[in-house]
């Protein structure tokens, strides 16, 4: 009896290390492609940045089209195009590393389940980053307008604009890369209305008295003769 | 905003006019009759005061308005005087000055056309249109050579404070003229000058409102020549009902900064300053008048220093913000910016909407309570000073604005040296 559990133990062992065995070559060719992918988009990375700055990219970009710099201003043209180049390179690496991988297994379940996934992960990926961008050029425009206009909430305003800028892109990603499912959508509706509903309230209700005696006070007020400005700034 | 094209219907007029001597262009619609009841007392008192023997007065209005050839000289001694009336461009009914910059620049590229020997554009209230101004403008530009002259207004002490606390001290600072008014309703050209005028606001357009600065074309295309001014005893009536302050800062500040980079290489050239000619009578100082309330004024600024400290904290060094910051502190009545500082942190924005550190639009919204904290220091301290006492400050604010310059150049050209 010993014997044969010696030979179900070592059988199974066979097959294991022969499993690794078939896995390794197509883990080893996954790193190579993608390490050596790397290396190629920094490299054109490189090579890109250096053109561009030799023909002055960004200065021709800031005269036409102003639209980058306004949102985003720490990242140059030549910044984003080389960035866009490398990880295109990252990207392409780990498809080419995932078919060598499944070359090795012939089994093609991953990739193809990658290949249908990616496009997902790169809308996404513009989603967020278009949201993220949106949310900080309008919370910063909300603030330094409601400075401006001597708000003195001015900065809670901002606040309120930025996150709900970011929860909605939050709950657009998600649903863009099919996570949660309706999960999210209520989720998202409730947190929404909640807000809505508890401003409609704190606004209605709670001006309600102040609405009554500032329209009591217009209504008593004499008619007021308008002064000259004492100051002229233009 | 493309090159300045004058309408078909306009370049008929001006081939049926032919030539001027002297083009008085009036930078906005102007009913053709009040022109014309205007326009004869005063050719007549122009008279044999210069040696004119054509004069175009050009207005923005329809061309059935007037006919081209106008009315003749009733006597040898007066000039002949024809009615120009020209479409304005699209473009001019922008927001506040980029609408009168292009009127502005229609009316020198008409001067051009007509070849005139000099060019005064006026504004359109008409406030202007007095002869002792046209006679003073023309005497600068025809009698004296002056490729430019501007105009010196009798302005109150809390009046064009953006113009006393930004754009005069840094049109000086960057281009070595002691102008008091870098852009005005009223000014002259020489003939020979108008056409480079409109070349040159022609290859600045293309990126953001456009305005006209004459003293800036004037300084960096003729360096050599003479910028005079000349005493207006002139109120523009400027509607400023439905302007915010934030919008007009954002335009004039935000136009000269962008002339700063047009002519970096130009201005980063000069040192110090040279006085101007003057001509005309001085007007007499006006009675100080109730003191103004700085309260507002430093209510904003404190507002802007809670709540934009972020943004500041983009664009101005750690001693620039530690300054502020102390300032906040201070007690109301005690409240002075210096005008070192003042000067340090016009020049840091130049910098900041240079390099595109934050969004122009925010950039020059930010700049906003900066310059309410400067004015209700200002007027505090002004507020009791006589009229020779009052232009002593200003040529001391001036003067800062002078010796903070090498820490712009600095700045300018080595802008990674220090980045906050």
């Amino acid at each position: 009896m010993w014997e044969q559990v010696e030979q179900s133990l070592h059988s199974s062992m066979v097959r294991v290390m022969n499993q690794v065995a078939t896995l390794l070559p197509g883990i080893l060719a996954f790193i190579v492609a993608f390490l050596l992918f790397l290396f190629i988009g920094w490299l054109l990375a490189l090579v890109a940045r250096r053109i561009l700055k030799l023909f002055r990219f960004d200065e021709r970009m800031g005269r036409g089209a102003n639209a980058i710099a306004e949102w985003s201003p720490r990242a140059t043209p030549t910044m984003l195009v080389s960035r866009v180049i490398f990880w295109c390179f990252v990207t392409a690496g780990v498809m080419v590393g995932v078919s060598a991988f499944e070359a090795g297994t012939s089994e093609h379940i991953v990739s193809g389940w990658i290949l249908g996934y990616v496009p997902r992960i790169v809308g996404a990926a513009i989603l967020l980053l278009a949201g993220n961008v949106l949310a900080r050029f309008v919370s910063r425009s909300v603030l330094i307008t409601g400075v401006n206009l001597n708000l003195s909430y001015a900065r809670l305003l901002s606040m309120g604009v930025r996150w709900m800028i970011l929860v909605l892109t939050g709950a657009m990603v998600l649903d863009h890369l099919a996570l949660g499912g309706e999960i999210v959508e209520l989720g998202f509706g409730i947190l929404f209305g909640g807000i809505v509903l508890a401003l409609s309230l704190a606004v209605g209700l709670g001006s309600r008295d102040l609405v009554s005696r500032s329209l009591e006070r217009e209504a008593a007020r004499p008619v007021d003769v308008p002064q000259p400005e004492q100051i002229h700034h233009f | 905003m493309a090159v300045i094209e004058l309408s078909d219907e306009t370049k008929r007029q001006v081939e049926r006019i032919g030539s001027a001597d002297l083009v008085v262009g009036i930078a906005g619609p102007v009913p053709a009759e009040e022109l014309r009841s205007r326009v004869e007392p005063i050719v007549a008192g122009l008279g044999s005061s210069v040696s004119l023997d054509r004069i175009v007065f050009a207005f923005a209005g329809p061309y059935a308005a007037a006919p081209a050839g106008g009315a003749e000289g009733e006597s040898a001694s007066q000039p002949r005087v024809a009615l120009l009336p020209y479409a304005p461009p699209s473009a001019a009914s922008g927001e506040f000055w980029s609408g009168v910059s292009v009127q502005q620049r229609t009316i020198l590229a008409l001067a051009a056309s007509l070849n005139a020997r000099a060019c005064i554009v006026l504004g359109a209230d008409l406030a202007a249109l007095q002869t002792h101004v046209l006679q003073l403008l023309a005497y600068a530009v025809l009698d004296r050579q002056c490729v430019l002259a501007m105009p010196v207004y009798p302005a109150g002490r809390y009046e064009g404070l953006i113009n006393t606390g930004i754009l005069s001290p840094l049109s000086r600072s960057l281009f070595g003229k002691r102008i008091h008014y870098p852009i005005a309703f009223d000014f002259a050209v020489s003939g020979g000058m108008c056409g480079h005028f409109l070349r040159q606001t022609a290859a600045s357009n293309g990126a953001g409102p456009a305005l006209l600065w004459p003293v800036t074309v004037a300084a960096t295309q003729f360096p050599q020549q003479a910028v005079g001014q000349v005493h207006v005893s002139v109120h523009h009536r400027v509607a400023t009902e439905g302007l915010e302050l934030s919008a007009v800062l954002g335009q004039m500040v935000g136009s000269l900064f962008q002339e700063m980079e047009q002519f970096a290489p130009q201005w980063q050239r000069v040192r110090g300053s040279q006085a101007t000619p003057v001509w005309g009578n001085a007007p007499e100082e006006k009675p100080g008048g109730e003191p103004v309330d700085p309260q507002p004024m430093l209510d904003s600024f404190l507002l802007g220093s809670r709540n934009l400290d972020e943004v500041w904290r983009l664009i101005l060094p750690p001693n620039v913000l530690l300054d502020l910051r102390r300032l906040t502190r201070t007690a109301p009545e005690q409240f002075r910016m210096p005008d070192e500082l003042w000067a340090g942190i016009v020049y840091d924005f130049a910098l900041a909407y240079r390099l595109r550190t934050i969004s122009r639009v925010h950039l020059l919204g930010a700049l906003t309570p900066l310059y309410l904290g400067w004015v209700a220091s200002w007027i505090q301290e002004v507020s009791r000073l006589s009229g020779a006492a009052l232009e002593q400050r200003q040529e001391q604010l001036a003067r800062a604005w002078e010796e903070k310059k090498p820490y712009l150049l600095s700045r300018w050209r080595w802008p990674d040296r220090f980045n906050p």
